[in-house]
C-alpha cells in the first residue's frame, strides 16, 4: 500500500447470517481527494464505511486507513477521522452545546471550540437548542459539526446532506471542499448522483456488496453509452457505420438522419463520418444517473433471470 | 474513560437524584420509627400468635425486631436487596446495549475511545452511582437520632453484602444484555431472577425441600441485618467474585461484537416464525 493512500481495501467481506452485505470490495481512496461511494439503499455502503471504523468487524479481506489496520488499532484511526453516520442518533435530554461538549471530552478536549461556534453560525445552527426539539435537518447540521470540528485527516460521511435543504446543502459543499484544501480526505456515500457529480472527483459505485465502477465522474461519463443523431446532406449506406467497433445503429430514418450509440472512444465514428457529407451532429451525454441506472437495471435483469 | 464516567453520572443524573432523595427520606423516617419499637417485647410475643406461614415467610427476623439488626433486617436490608436490586438490574443491562439500540453508540465509538475504555468509564459510573445511593442511607441512619446505638462501623458492614449482591444482579444484567437479543429482554430476566430469588428464600423457610436449592442461589449467600454484629466475608467476596467473572464475561463479549444500529444480529426463531405464518 503506498503513503499516498488513505483509504485501501481488497477483499473486503462481510455478512449478516445468511445475507452478505460485503462481497469482496476492492478500493483505493488517494489522500486528499473527494470520493463518492454511490450506490442504492442496501448495497453495502454503511457497512463499509462501519467496518472502516471498527465498528463491525469484516470476515475476510484486508483494510487500511490511513495505513493503519482498524481491528488493531481503532483509537489511532478514529483520533484522525470524523464521522458522519446515515442514522444519526444523540442523547435527547442533552443541549446542542452539551452534546458537542461531550465530543469534545471524547477527544481530549483537542478541539478548537471557536471553530465550532464558526461551524454552527455557517449552518445557521442553534447551540443552545435542547436536541429532542431538532428536526431532521438541524440534526444533521449537529453530525455534520461534530464530524468537522477536530480538523481531521480522513472524513467518513454516509450521506451528508440527508435531510437538508438546498442552501445548506451547497454550504456543506463548501465546508467539504475546504477541508480538502487543508488537506483532508473526503469519502462520502450517497444515493444522490447530483451530490456525487458536485462534488466527488472519483467515484466508486457499489451494487450488491461489490464495486462495479471506479473512475473520475467525468471519464465515467465518457466511458460510458452516448446517443448520437447526425443528419447528411444525401441518402446514405449505414452499413459501414454499424461496423465500428462499439457503435450501435438505432434508426436510419430515410436514408438521411441516423441515430446511433457509441460504447467508449468516439474516435472510430468520427474518422468514418468524415466519408460523409455531415450537415448537423448532436451528441446527448448521459448524466451521472443515466449511468448509474444502467449499472442498477443490469443488476434487475440479473436478478430476473436468477 | 473519565469522560465516559462523567457522561454516565450526568445521563443517570434524574433517576441518580429521585433514589437518593427516596431513599433519604425512607432512611430518616425508619431511623426515628425504630425508638417506639425498641423494647416492645410484647409485639414480639403478639407477633408468636401469627399464622407460622407468615412468619416463617419473613424469616427470624420478625422475632428480633425490637433488636437494632433484626430491625434494620426486616425494614430495610431484607426488601432493599430486591428494590434496588431491580434498579441494578436495569442500569446494568442499559449501561451499553441500551444506547447500541438507539443508535447512539454508532457515533460514540467513531471516537478515539477504545471499547475498554467505554465499558470501564461506563462500569466505574455504574458503580459509583450505586455506591452513592447506599452511602446516602449510610449516612441517613447514621445521622438520624435513634436508640439503635450503632457505631458507623457496625452500621457500614450490612451495606457490604447489600453492595455486592447489587454488583452481582447489575453485572448479570449487562452480562446478558451482551448475550440476549435486546436490553429489554435482558433486564426482565434479571429482575426475574432477583424477584424468583427473593420468593424462594422466603418460601424455603416453610418448605425444608427447598432448602438444598437455595443453596445455589446468591440471595442465600446475602446477610442483610446479620452483618452487623457478624460479616461473613467468605459470602461477601463470593457474591464480588460473581460480580466480577460477570463483568469480564461481559467485557469480553463486548470487545469481540459488532456494534448493532438496529435491525443487525439478535436471535432469530426460525421454527417459532414459520409456525406464526401458518
Amino acid at each position: 500500500m503506498k503513503d499516498n493512500v488513505a483509504l485501501w481495501a481488497r477483499g473486503l467481506t462481510k455478512s449478516y447470517g445468511k445475507i452478505q452485505a460485503l462481497r469482496g470490495i476492492d478500493l483505493e481512496v488517494r489522500r486528499g481527494e473527494i470520493f463518492g461511494f454511490l450506490g442504492p439503499n442496501g448495497a453495502g455502503k454503511t457497512t463499509a464505511i462501519r467496518c472502516m471504523l471498527d465498528l463491525i468487524r469484516p470476515q475476510g479481506g484486508t483494510l487500511r486507513v490511513l495505513g493503519f489496520d482498524p481491528q488493531a488499532d481503532p483509537v489511532a484511526v478514529r483520533a484522525r477521522t470524523g464521522y458522519l453516520p446515515g442514522e444519526l442518533h444523540m442523547e435527547d435530554s442533552y443541549k446542542v452545546k452539551d452534546q458537542l461538549r461531550y465530543y469534545k471530552d471524547l477527544r481530549s478536549n483537542h478541539i478548537d471550540w471557536d471553530f465550532v461556534q464558526q461551524l454552527a453560525r455557517r449552518l445557521d445552527l442553534d447551540l443552545a437548542m435542547p436536541i429532542k426539539n431538532l428536526s431532521k435537518g438541524n440534526k444533521q447540521k449537529v453530525g455534520i459539526v461534530q464530524a468537522l470540528m477536530s480538523r481531521p485527516e480522513l472524513l467518513l460521511m454516509d450521506e451528508p446532506t440527508s435531510g437538508l435543504d438546498p442552501l445548506m446543502q451547497h454550504e456543506v459543499y463548501r465546508m467539504l471542499r475546504e477541508a480538502q484544501a487543508e488537506g483532508a480526505t473526503v469519502f462520502f456515500s450517497s444515493h444522490i448522483i447530483s451530490e456525487v457529480e458536485i462534488l466527488a472527483e472519483r467515484v466508486a459505485i457499489i451494487r450488491q456488496g461489490i464495486i462495479v465502477e471506479e473512475a473520475d465522474p467525468h471519464r465515467l461519463m465518457e466511458m460510458s453509452l452516448r446517443r448520437i443523431r447526425v443528419r447528411f446532406s444525401e441518402t446514405i449506406d449505414s452499413t459501414p457505420l454499424a461496423e465500428i467497433e462499439g457503435v450501435t445503429l438505432l434508426s436510419l430514418n430515410k436514408g438521411t438522419s441516423a441515430h446511433l450509440q457509441v460504447e467508449g472512444e468516439m474516435d472510430g465514428l468520427i474518422k468514418a463520418l468524415g466519408a460523409y457529407r455531415v450537415r448537423d451532429i448532436k451528441i446527448e451525454r448521459p448524466s451521472l444517473e443515466d449511468i448509474f441506472l444502467t449499472y442498477y437495471k443490469d443488476e434487475d435483469k440479473e436478478e430476473e433471470i436468477n | 474513560m473519565f469522560a465516559e464516567f462523567k457522561h454516565t453520572l450526568r445521563h443517570m443524573r434524574g433517576q441518580l437524584l429521585g433514589w437518593v432523595i427516596g431513599i433519604t427520606l425512607y432512611s430518616v423516617l425508619m431511623a426515628s420509627f425504630y425508638d417506639s419499637i425498641a423494647g416492645m417485647e410484647g409485639l414480639v410475643e403478639l407477633m408468636k400468635g401469627y399464622p407460622q406461614e407468615i412468619m416463617a415467610f419473613f424469616g427470624d427476623s420478625m422475632f428480633a425486631i425490637t433488636k437494632p439488626d433484626g430491625y434494620l433486617d426486616l425494614y430495610f436490608f431484607g426488601y432493599m436487596a430486591v428494590i434496588i436490586g431491580v434498579l441494578a438490574a436495569a442500569m446494568g443491562n442499559a449501561l451499553l446495549v441500551s444506547d447500541e439500540e438507539k443508535g447512539i453508540l454508532d457515533l460514540v465509538l467513531s471516537y478515539p475511545v477504545s471499547r475498554s475504555a467505554l465499558f470501564w468509564g461506563r462500569m466505574v459510573g455504574f458503580v459509583s452511582a450505586l455506591a452513592l445511593i447506599l452511602f446516602t442511607s449510610w449516612f441517613s441512619w447514621l445521622v438520624t437520632p435513634s436508640s439503635l446505638g450503632l457505631s458507623w462501623i457496625e452500621l457500614l458492614r450490612p451495606f457490604l453484602p447489600l453492595m455486592a449482591l447489587l454488583l452481582f444482579f447489575g453485572s448479570l444484567a449487562l452480562l446478558l444484555s451482551m448475550l440476549l437479543p435486546s436490553a429489554r429482554a435482558a433486564g426482565t430476566l434479571c429482575g426475574g431472577l432477583l424477584v424468583a430469588n427473593y420468593l424462594l428464600i422466603g418460601l424455603s423457610n416453610m418448605n425444608e425441600n427447598l432448602e438444598a436449592m437455595i443453596k445455589y442461589t446468591p440471595l442465600y449467600y446475602y446477610q442483610g441485618g446479620d452483618a452487623i454484629f457478624d460479616l461473613n466475608w467468605v459470602w461477601l467476596s463470593g457474591l464480588l467474585a460473581g460480580a466480577i467473572i460477570f463483568t469480564l464475561l461481559a467485557w469480553w463479549r463486548f470487545q469481540r461484537r459488532d456494534i448493532r444500529v438496529g435491525g443487525e444480529g439478535g436471535w432469530r426463531l426460525p421454527a417459532l416464525s414459520r409456525l406464526l405464518r401458518r
